[in-house]
């Protein structure tokens, strides 16, 4: 297998490289032509100085001396394997020259041999369905491996694939074509606008028509060679014969190769032509004069003056409502304010304490001996609800005006009569009795 | 053999199954040319119908010579817009190129690169720094000339929606016939004036504000009050 490290490497090491003028182009080319004219197999050395001269004369008419220009080409040309001495003889005569594989494929290019007509291209897939039909038959009457290797494998690695391969070549030589129409007619339109208008139609539509062909043949030929490889394929697997196995599946992948290039460049072409039909038909047929150009360059200079905009359709935003959310009214903040005046407001005077104190005093000076006296006789002037409350302020009233005796053990009594209610539920006030004597000093 | 007609009715051009993409096109202002094989075979086979049918809508289905068509509202039934300035620039500086024999061997594609050079060679490249940053008060080259590649961008994808041109890849567009719309105005050898009011008659065009050829600074403050006065609440 190729290893293309070692390929790379090995040209780097050489330094290997291209350094080809016109001239020696050309004298290359010429070489090529002269030795097909006449059949040469090889060209003497005085044929290649003639030759040269020949040349020099169209590319550089006013070159000095010739003679030793032809000299150096000759040497560099060998130096860089496009021009192979195969006589053998050394210095012992003037030798005989012919051209490398090298050569022979940068003229070929050149030459434009590689121009994927439709007549070489049915050549080239009617010779590959031949020999497919050839291998397909080899591969069922196959019955040991040396038949595998001597009728299928080898032709689908050399005869078969070197079809295929061109193919290919010449696909990169159609492409360069088309690149080529499409310069000529910018050039031809640039040059001569609309008197170079049937000039570019007919360009066009022969390239059309050359690939609508080629697209033709390309489905119909290379549809049948992917069945023949596929059954090649098939029959190599069932004979377990894997090398000729992976040949016919690569060859099967590069026709699909073939394949899709020409539906792309059936696709690319379509929208160039349409492209250039859409040109010829607004743009040159409508403007003879060509003066379109300048009055749009002369409006866009001028456009500040008088602008204007074109009118154009358009779709309504899309609209999202929002939700409807409750408005909150909140009231502002502020700091709670007292007043410190406050106007005088009319009450009624509570002297029932005052009034209380003196029956309390008139009582105890009138000589009531005991608490319990003293609280029979004020507490009906005092509300039920209120009575035990006043019982203890009396109690209290009492203790200042007056010594109590010195006995531990007071008894608890219950009031009698009006008194001896208090609250609302017939609660009876009960007390510890005091014995009251003598005023306090 | 010629074919006969698809639709003999409205209805059976609204039954179309290509009518709601063609019709949501239209509406949304794009331009169908031929390029676009189906939705332009549809409307030329259903064009008198569909005529009729958006005149209802106060609109025209506008089919022109150079092989496209769009609608063109005239009224408010159907909303409309007008192109923003940079986008009038920018689509007519891609016809220019349209026109050009060069673009031919690319077959009508540009680079964007390209386009953009084309324009401030012609309008200038102060002239359009102050058109497409009308706003700005103080003046840093590097953000204008910023400014000026985004919105050129962005006129670039809005014409690219308008079925003016389509985008190849990051850097190139591919124009499209529709783009000689901003031909229209200078097509005719008479007056471009008279060309132009019979568009702005018709309501192919509305006209802007004249402004000064950008030497001074006169249309700075100018379109900052403007523009000042429009964002006041």
């Amino acid at each position: 297998m190729l290893d293309v490290h070692r390929v790379i490497g090995s040209l780097q090491q050489q330094r290997a490289g291209f350094s080809l003028d016109t001239t020696e182009l050309c004298f290359l080319v010429m070489l090529r032509v002269r030795g097909e004219s006449a059949a040469l197999s090889d060209f003497t050395e005085d044929l290649l100085y003639d030759v040269f001269a020949m040349v020099c004369e169209t590319t550089e008419p006013d070159a000095q001396n010739v003679r030793k220009r032809a000299t150096h080409a000759i040497q560099r040309l060998r130096e860089q394997r496009l021009l192979a001495r195969v006589d053998g003889a050394g210095i012992v005569r003037a030798g005989d020259f012919t051209l490398t594989t090298l050569a022979d494929a940068i003229v070929t290019y050149y030459l434009h041999e590689e121009q994927l007509t439709r007549e070489s291209l049915a050549a080239l897939t009617g010779a590959l369905r031949s020999h497919l039909t050839e291998v397909l038959q080899r591969a069922h009457s196959a019955l040991i491996p040396a038949d595998w290797q001597q009728h299928v494998l080898a032709p689908l690695r050399h005869s078969v694939r070197d079809l295929v391969s061109g193919i290919e070549r010449r696909q990169r030589g159609m492409d360069a074509q088309q690149e080529e129409v499409q310069q000529r007619i910018s050039e031809l339109l640039q040059r001569d606008w609309f008197q170079a208008l049937d000039k570019c139609e007919s360009l066009l539509e022969e390239t059309t028509v050359t690939l609508q062909e080629l697209g033709e043949i390309l489905l119909r030929d290379l549809g049948h060679l992917q069945a023949q490889l596929t059954e090649i394929e098939s029959l190599a697997m069932e004979a377990s014969e894997r090398e000729s196995e992976e040949a016919a599946q690569a060859l099967a992948e590069q026709v699909d190769r073939v394949l899709a290039w020409g539906a792309s460049r059936q696709r690319v072409w379509s929208e160039y032509y349409q492209f250039v039909q859409s040109y010829l038909r607004n743009v040159v047929r409508l403007d003879p004069e060509r003066a379109l150009s300048q009055r749009l360059r002369d409006q866009i200079k001028q456009l500040w003056h008088a602008p204007y905009s074109l009118i154009v359709a358009e779709t309504a935003p899309l609209r999202i409502l929002r939700e409807d959310t409750e408005v909150v009214d909140r009231p502002p903040v502020f700091r709670p304010r007292e007043l410190r005046d406050r106007p005088p407001e009319p009450a009624v005077a509570d002297r029932r304490w005052e009034e209380m104190e003196k029956s309390v005093e008139g009582a105890l000076k009138a000589g009531v001996p005991t608490l319990h006296e003293l609280l029979e006789r004020l507490l009906p002037d005092v509300p039920p609800a209120e009575r035990f409350l006043w019982t203890g302020r009396i109690a209290a009233r009492a203790a200042q005006y007056v010594c109590s005796d010195e006995v531990r053990d007071r008894s608890f009594v219950p009031l009698s009569g009006e008194a001896r209610r208090c609250g609302s539920d017939g609660l009876i006030l009960t007390i510890q009795d005091w014995k009251l004597s003598g005023r306090r000093p | 053999m010629t074919l006969g007609p698809t639709h003999h009715n409205i209805a059976e051009v609204l039954e179309d199954s290509l009518f709601p993409e063609v019709d949501i096109a239209l509406r949304q202002g794009r331009h169908i040319h031929r390029g676009e094989t189906d939705r332009y075979a549809f409307l030329c086979e259903a064009n008198d119908y569909l005529e009729k049918w958006y005149r209802r809508y106060c609109c025209d289905l506008v089919r022109t010579a150079d092989g496209y068509f769009y609608l063109l509202p005239q009224q408010e039934k159907i909303r409309k817009r007008q192109l923003s300035v940079a986008e009038m620039l920018t689509g007519k500086v891609l016809a220019l190129l349209y026109l050009e024999p060069a673009t031919v061997q690319a077959g009508g594609v540009v680079h964007r690169t390209q386009a953009i050079q084309s324009l401030a060679t012609l309008v200038g490249q102060e002239n359009l720094m102050l058109r497409f940053n009308p706003r700005r008060k103080r003046r840093d080259e590097g953000k204008e000339q910023e400014q000026v590649r985004d919105e050129f961008g962005r006129a670039l994808r809005a014409l690219g929606e308008l079925g003016f041109l389509d985008r190849v890849d990051e850097d190139h567009v591919r124009l499209q016939p529709p783009i000689l719309r901003f031909v229209e105005s200078v097509r005719g050898a008479d007056d471009v004036q008279e060309a132009l009011r019979e568009m702005i008659r018709v309501g192919k065009a509305a006209p802007g504000q004249p402004m000064d050829d950008g030497d001074g600074t006169g249309f700075t403050e100018e379109t900052e009050a403007t523009q000042s006065h429009e964002d006041a609440p």
